[in-house]
């Protein structure tokens, strides 16, 4: 009997080990100066290898958002870990903006938005 | 978080740490055959990587003792380690890898079982320690990156937070950097 036999699952139950993060607790600061207005915001998941790790970081991340509230042309702006850079994407792709009525130009300019993924310590609670 | 969130993957990786061969061995990748001589280790073995730790223990028990090489007997009680910290026999469990560890202190995964049982039973030194020792062996191996995080939530347990910033000024200072 071969051990190499062995490692698939090992790779699997890792896998679904990773994964059971909590919920992240979000925190959504604005001061209403945006031409656009927030209409559902989906926060990024918190990278399990980050939180394994206790690694902390920022993601800025900037895009233009069409008449009907959807975010295209996402970049990052400015990170400070890569590992925090996907689910931000993924995040602003999946938020919406409220609609511009017919008749009011879409304005060119960027929208920008910026995740900080935190790590609090629990102990004593 | 506390170490119970962790105990069905304790239980899980008990076996899968237990279904891996001995040592001598400690590099990243150890594909060596389990006791193709002794096929009671070998079975307990693929029991314990099923879940089924009173088979796993009762058939590496029975393979130790026909077990003549150094490296059967060091694998035999590393697979007994986990399977009896799987039953919850920590003890008992402690003693197995304490055996296994004195045959090779160079197996990496029986730092790892030992270091599994130091964390249920909340040793938390001994845990580091071992953990940190099997890092050594194998810096690489997933099993211990798993179990460095067990011992995290376990010292030093954290939730994650995620503020969304949307305001301008922020915006406007974070491009300016």
């Amino acid at each position: 009997m071969r051990a190499d036999s062995y490692w698939l699952p090992a790779v699997l139950l890792l896998c679904a080990a990773s994964g059971a993060a909590d919920e992240p607790r979000v925190t959504h600061l604005e001061d209403g100066r945006h031409e656009r207005v927030p209409l559902n915001t989906v926060a990024p998941a918190y990278p399990s290898v980050a939180r394994r790790e206790r690694i902390e970081g920022d993601v800025q991340v900037c895009f233009n958002v069409d008449r009907g509230g959807r975010p295209y042309r996402i970049a990052v702006r400015t990170s400070t870990n890569r590992v925090f850079e996907k689910p931000a994407i993924r995040a602003i792709r999946a938020s919406r903006y409220q609609p511009l009525p017919e008749g009011q130009p879409v304005p060119a300019i960027k929208t920008c938005r910026t995740f900080r993924f935190r790590l609090e310590s629990t102990a004593g609670n | 978080m506390t170490i119970a969130r962790f105990l069905p993957l304790l239980m899980l990786l008990a076996a899968l740490a237990a279904a891996q061969t001995p040592a001598g061995q400690s590099g990243a990748v150890a594909k060596t055959v389990i006791g193709p001589g002794n096929a009671d280790l070998a079975d307990g073995a693929a029991a314990l990587r099923v879940g089924n730790a009173e088979d796993g223990v009762r058939l590496t028990e029975r393979g130790l003792m026909s077990a003549t090489s150094r490296r059967d007997r060091v694998a035999g009680y590393s697979n007994l380690c986990a399977g009896l910290a799987m039953l919850g026999r920590l003890d008992e469990a402690l003693q197995a890898c304490n055996r296994a560890l004195e045959l090779d202190d160079g197996y990496w995964r029986c730092y790892s079982n030992r270091a599994l049982v130091y964390l249920k039973q909340e040793r938390y030194p001994e845990a580091e320690r071992d953990i940190s020792m099997g890092e050594q062996l194998n810096p690489n191996a997933r099993t211990l990156k798993t179990l460095r995080a067990m011992y995290r939530d376990a010292v030093d347990p954290v939730s994650p937070s995620i503020i969304i910033d949307d305001r301008r000024e922020t915006a406007a200072g974070d491009a300016g950097r």
